[in-house]
């Protein structure tokens, strides 16, 4: 028996009401966690897929210049140490990272120039599968290749070099077969050669070499920076840089859902304290007479304040777990329905759990204020007037 | 103890201030029995609660053991009313949704810290003594009226209240109810409480040693 038996009895008193209340900020709360939920996967999902236009890091081997110039003539940049990255090493550094949940592909490369009759031309090599997940966009006449010996032609590439596809190409004595061309990309991947890339470290007697790596990296919720960071702590020896504009175009993508979802969230909200707070206001009048007893038995304004803030907390309390753990449910079903479960589950969290058991209670105390401070300014001699 | 002097009270009626109390002075000592009389709007309730403390008067001064009350801070009063007055209205004096034993310990219901057992005991021996022992877990809606009142007697009694304030404590009783409820409060005067009450029924205000006629806002007798 203490100061919250007050409420508590005066919220049993009047179940239907308490309840209609509760279901009303419930509903919100429900609604807010809900959707939270959803748009974090949806946005994930949608990451996910934007994540096919292109990597937004790159893990190169750091390099000094060094502008050499000899009585007035420049002769040019001279690269100084350019050592290249060991594939494994360095994949696996990158994969290692703390936040490597949020690495969706890491792409090497091995680049190297070749003669083919009288034209330079660059061949680069690439691990398929991890090239095929940031270039989704690539299109050809042919096959995307199969084995070590196909290979395949940028759009300018085929031009200069007067192939096309099933045509056969030998570099270093080897036979490749041209298993298809790429209709032109606007890219640098128009002008070279792109094969299978232990066949070109094999060619260039080069194995585990690779001159520079692609990462796609999620920061939906964690800036590239921290990601760039980590990459850079485990690989020191390198420069690791973020191509931002990539990351800043698709972040806004994401955010748009998110900031979207959290409009919502808020009408919902607002609606919900509005009511909570109407309902409160409304009390005050009926209550008069407690309020009387209350204050001739020596209650101040500061309790009578407290008393309907514990009632407004009471409700925030409850609808503010019962919320999450509803919200929860009902977007593990939603994600369901839109089968985005497979993507990424929402995650149930405890301390999400008690954020909301602390956060929606100040809200609906902060709703019940303005009644609570009508409640307790009432006088006694006012109050009594209803006696 | 308890000390009224020249009090005055105008309450706003239809634009205008109407006088209510015209300066009133009233003295209680230590283990009075006073009764207040007098016509229908004389201003018997406004004198009652200015003595309470439950209305502020416009002018005079009221002084509880030396102290000044007119001036007092909201705290002090808050205090005061909480261990030293108690107030029985003539209708409503308990919250409907607390049973009989929580709304006689409602003074003591105002802070985190439970009720201690103690003053629980107490209580029940509180409502004991008002023949209410078993009816301590009821709600108040299901009480008769003297019930009810004998309630807000046993609440007094809990806080050890040294001034007991009543309005009409008969007013709404049958004779029978209404005398059982003068005989508790004759009892509780016996054993030194101080008792100040308004009532029209002559027979009732004889029972108290002094009797305060007042006659539109003023004392006559
Ligand atoms: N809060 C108030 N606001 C306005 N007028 C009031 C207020 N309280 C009392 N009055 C007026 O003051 C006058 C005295 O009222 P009071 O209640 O003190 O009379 P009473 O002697 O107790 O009457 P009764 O025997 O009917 O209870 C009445 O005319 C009443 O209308
Ligand atoms: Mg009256």
């Amino acid at each position: 028996m203490n100061i919250v038996t007050i409420p508590l009895k005066n919220m049993r008193r009047k179940p239907t009401k308490t309840l209609l209340l509760l279901l009303v900020f419930l509903l919100g709360v429900i609604s807010i966690v809900a959707l939270y939920q959803v748009s974090l996967v949806v946005g994930h999902s949608l990451e996910k897929k934007l994540t096919a236009f292109g990597a937004n890091i790159v893990v190169k081997p750091s390099t000094e210049t060094l502008s050499v110039s000899y009585g007035g003539f420049h002769m040019g940049d001279m690269l100084l140490d350019i050592k290249d990255l060991r594939e494994s090493e360095t994949t696996t550094a990158i994969r290692s990272i703390e936040l490597n949940d949020r690495i969706s592909v890491v792409a090497p490369k091995l680049v190297n120039m070749f003669k083919v009759g009288e034209v330079a031309i660059a061949a680069v090599g690439v691990r398929w599968e991890e090239e095929l997940g940031i270039k989704s966009y690539w299109a050809t006449d042919g096959a995307m290749p199969e084995g070590p010996e196909q290979i395949l032609l940028g759009a300018l590439a085929a031009r200069k070099l007067g192939l096309e596809t099933g045509d056969a190409l030998t570099l270093k004595d080897r036979r490749f077969e041209i298993s298809g061309v790429l209709y032109e990309t606007g890219s640098d991947d128009d002008s070279v050669i792109l094969m299978d890339l232990s066949t070109l470290q094999q060619l260039v007697a080069q194995p585990e070499a690779v001159s520079f790596v692609e990462v796609a990296a999620l920061c939906a919720g964690c800036p590239i920076e921290d990601i760039v960071a980590q990459i850079q702590t485990n690989l020191p020896k390198t420069s690791v840089i973020a191509l931002q504009h990539v990351v800043n175009q698709r972040m806004s993508s994401v955010r748009f859902v998110q900031k979207l979802a959290l409009s919502i969230s808020l009408v919902i909200l607002v609606t919900a304290s509005a009511m909570v707070g109407l309902s409160m206001l409304s009390a005050v009048n009926e209550r008069k007479k407690d309020i009387g007893i209350l204050r001739s038995l020596g209650y101040g304004k500061t309790r009578v304040f407290l008393i309907f803030c514990l009632e407004a907390g009471i409700i925030g309390l409850l609808a503010g777990a019962i919320g999450y753990l509803a919200g929860y449910g009902i977007s593990l079903k939603a994600l369901e329905y839109l089968s985005l479960t497979e993507v990424a589950r929402p995650l149930f969290s405890v301390t999400q759990l008690a954020f909301c058991a602390l956060v929606f209670p100040l809200i609906t105390v902060l709703a019940a204020l303005y009644p609570a401070w009508k409640g307790s300014s009432i006088e006694p001699s006012q109050a009594l007037v209803s006696l | 103890m308890l000390s009224a002097e020249h009090i005055e009270k105008s309450f706003p009626s239809e634009g205008a201030d109407v006088a209510v109390l015209k300066g009133v002075s009233v003295h209680l000592d230590e283990g009075d029995y006073v009764a207040i009389v007098g016509r229908s709007g004389s201003g018997k309730t406004t004198l009652l609660n200015v003595l309470s403390t439950l209305v502020r008067p416009d002018g005079g001064l009221l002084t509880y053991r030396g102290a000044n009350l007119t001036s007092a801070a909201e705290k002090q009063l808050n205090t005061i009313r909480k261990s030293d007055f108690s107030v029985i209205f003539q209708f409503h004096h308990l919250l409907p949704y607390l049973n009989v034993l929580e709304n006689t310990l409602l003074p003591f219901m105002g802070s985190f810290r439970p009720v201690s057992t103690e003053l629980e005991h107490r209580a029940l021996n509180c409502l004991e003594r008002v023949g209410l022992a078993d009816k301590a877990r009821r709600l108040p809606g299901n009480l008769s009226g003297g019930e009810q009142q004998r309630v807000a007697i046993a609440r007094a009694l809990v806080k050890s209240s040294k001034i007991l304030f009543a309005d009409e404590p008969t007013g709404s009783l049958d004779r029978n109810t209404g005398e059982q409820i003068m005989g508790l409060l004759a009892e509780l005067h016996g054993e030194g409480l101080t008792i100040v009450m308004v009532t029209h029924e002559p027979a009732y205000a004889k029972l108290a040693q002094r009797t305060i006629e007042i006659e539109d806002g003023v004392i006559v007798h």
